[in-house]
């Protein structure tokens, strides 16, 4: 299993007018695995996950996800496919309750009747350590939970593969340990994670690969030791001269 | 419900016992007391006058055209200044049918719903690529062409409009129970199946949708079709209404049909209601009906008043009168929220 791969994308580009903000990215995503992806603010990491998701189009190259193309493809129908995604700054429905918020995600992108989805989700809840706080106005929430929210409504909708989008951010310590611990659970429940991260602890914690973007480029992939370890990745992203 | 664990990878935990209530004490009351209305509203002519049926028939029509632009404007984020032409082409169809093709009028109200519907679609090919204002501006131009274009059309007898002559071939009585009867399956069809709808998965679609599409899209939504299913049926809820009301009134011209004041009066009941509730719009509709009941002779001064307390409720209570209401008391009528219970084990 950890040989079949989930996601192909091959030499995938996206320009806003001049500005060429992923530039001939190839990777893979292999069933089973977390995949790390590291870069400096504005490398294109969260167009990468737009493109992915289908927020945005690619401008050129080919994705295939489980045997099939997502060129053309809305995100909603990707959603529906196993391809789940929070975002970096939340999103929460504020007007509805933490538990219809996860609901939605659950009985359209999970494609569950919403009966199946109620046990389903109130499961996610806890795992995500929002279940007390289902009945709260998602409106209401702090931010830290707000990012919970994120995660756990992405979960709710029944992935195959997991887009995070820096939710290990503005966490403490021990936040950022639990965090962890819950990553690898999901990854351990056959959940296919690209994680986005500045946090690197954590991203080292839980990788088995890693990708490196600069200005739209991918400039090292590997295992996390050996990316870390680069040169130019060293001179980069970490501001160390070789 | 707790089959959900057998097709998740939930099934490696135990799946929590949980159930989801919905129904409060005051729904319970609200919905009891709704039925009442609509029985009461079907057997006016049993107990009211001529002149109180013509009044209430006015407000119901009020309520369907405000709820169907608070689905539009409070769940799809569609803001809409054109709902006339869906009032419009509704009532013509009717008096079309009625009058000129000899159809029962009665049937024909409710087959009339077919005209907006047909207006509706194409419109929303036009107009769906442009964004808030510019959608709204667009929604006017489309109700505009359809006055000038109605204005014009000899078949409808142009800018002299149309009677519904064939009405007088009914008694009295017979016109006040079918408009009665019209009028309470207009609520319950508008109304009522806002609230069913608003229940149902859809309605977190649409909450989800109103509150941040992007993330609703990314969710599984599909939400440019769910968009244009709502505008559908808001034109034909809108359409329904606009032909109960011609028909009451007996006579259309294309400035009454296409009158831009249709929309004002949705904005005002929604916006000073409280957006997004269906309690606010029967709060709204009360208040816009009996405001132009008391202080309509006003003339200038009134609309001027209006408009103040609509950019009052819009710039300081943006939930309107419902929203200042659930602040104090937490007593909703139409419930839609799913509130999870654990049960212990």
């Amino acid at each position: 299993m950890a040989n079949s791969i989930l996601l192909e994308a091959r030499g995938l580009n996206k320009a806003f007018g001049a500005l060429r903000v992923v530039q001939d990215v190839s990777f893979d995503v292999r069933a089973g695995e977390v995949l790390g992806i590291l870069g400096p603010n504005g490398a294109g990491k969260t167009t990468l996950f737009n493109l992915v998701s289908g927020d945005l189009r690619i401008d050129g190259g080919e994705l295939i996800f489980d045997g099939q193309s997502l060129v053309g493809q809305p995100s909603n129908r990707r959603c529906r496919i196993g391809i789940g995604r929070t975002y970096q700054i939340p999103r929460p429905y504020v007007g509805m309750t933490t538990f219809e918020n996860l609901l939605v995600a659950a009985s359209f992108g999970g494609g569950k009747t919403e009966a199946e989805s109620y046990s389903f989700c109130a499961q996610i809840l806890r795992d995500c350590e929002l279940i007390d706080k289902a009945n709260r106005s998602a409106g209401s929430l702090t931010l830290l939970d707000r990012k919970r929210l994120e995660l756990a409504r992405a979960l709710a909708s029944a992935p195959k593969l997991l887009l995070l989008d820096e939710i290990a951010g503005g966490l403490t310590d021990e936040e950022g340990q639990a965090l962890v611990k819950l990553i690898r659970r999901i990854r351990d429940r056959g959940i296919t994670i690209v994680w986005i991260e500045h946090v690197l602890h954590a991203l080292l914690a839980v990788a088995d690969r890693m990708m490196v973007l600069n200005f739209g480029e991918k400039i090292a992939e590997g295992a996390p030791a050996d990316v870390i370890q680069d040169a130019e990745v060293r001179r980069v992203y970490m501001g160390i001269e070789g | 419900m707790t089959d959900a664990s057998a097709v998740s990878a939930a099934d490696l935990f135990d799946p929590p016992a949980v159930r989801v209530q919905r129904r409060t004490a005051s729904s319970i009351v609200a919905a009891v007391v709704s039925l009442a209305a609509l029985g009461g509203i079907a057997s006016m002519p049993l107990w009211a006058t001529q002149g109180q049926i013509r009044d209430v028939v006015e407000l119901c029509c009020y309520i369907a055209v405000a709820q169907m632009w608070n689905l539009l404007a409070g769940y799809a984020g569609i803001v809409s200044v054109g709902q006339q032409a869906f009032v419009g082409v509704a009532a013509y169809a009717l008096f079309i049918m009625a009058q000129l093709w000899g159809l029962n009028p009665f049937v024909a109200v409710v087959l009339a719903m077919i005209a907006p519907v047909l207006l509706a679609i194409p419109t929303y090919g036009l107009l769906h690529r442009l964004d808030g204002p510019y959608f709204a501006i667009g929604t006017w131009v489309i109700a505009e062409v359809m006055r000038l274009a109605t204005s014009v059309f000899g078949y409808v007898n142009a800018g002299a409009g149309m009677s519904l002559r064939v009405m007088a071939s009914y008694s009295a009585t017979e016109r006040a129970v079918g408009v009665s009867i019209l009028c309470a399956l207009m609520l319950l069809v508008t109304v009522g199946g806002s609230y069913w709808l608003l229940r149902s998965r859809y309605g977190l679609a649409l909450i989800a949708l109103r509150d941040n599409p992007v993330a609703a899209a990314s969710q599984g939504v599909a939400v440019g079709r769910l968009r244009f299913l709502i505008w559908v049926a808001a034109a034909a809820g809108t359409g329904l209404a606009g032909a109960i009301y011609f028909m009451a009134q007996l006579r259309i011209t294309p400035p009454s049909a296409y009158d831009p004041n249709w929309a004002n009066i949705a904005i005002f009941i929604v916006m000073v209601g409280g957006l997004g509730s269906l309690e606010g719009v029967i709060i709204g509709a009360l208040i816009y009906f009996f405001a132009d009941r008391w202080f309509g002779e006003y003339g200038a001064t009134y609309l001027v008043v209006l408009g103040l307390l609509t950019l009052f409720m819009a710039l300081f209570a943006r939930g309107g009168i419902w929203g200042l209401i659930c602040r104090r008391v937490d007593a909703p009528w139409f419930p839609t929220r799913r509130i999870l219970v654990e049960d212990k084990r």
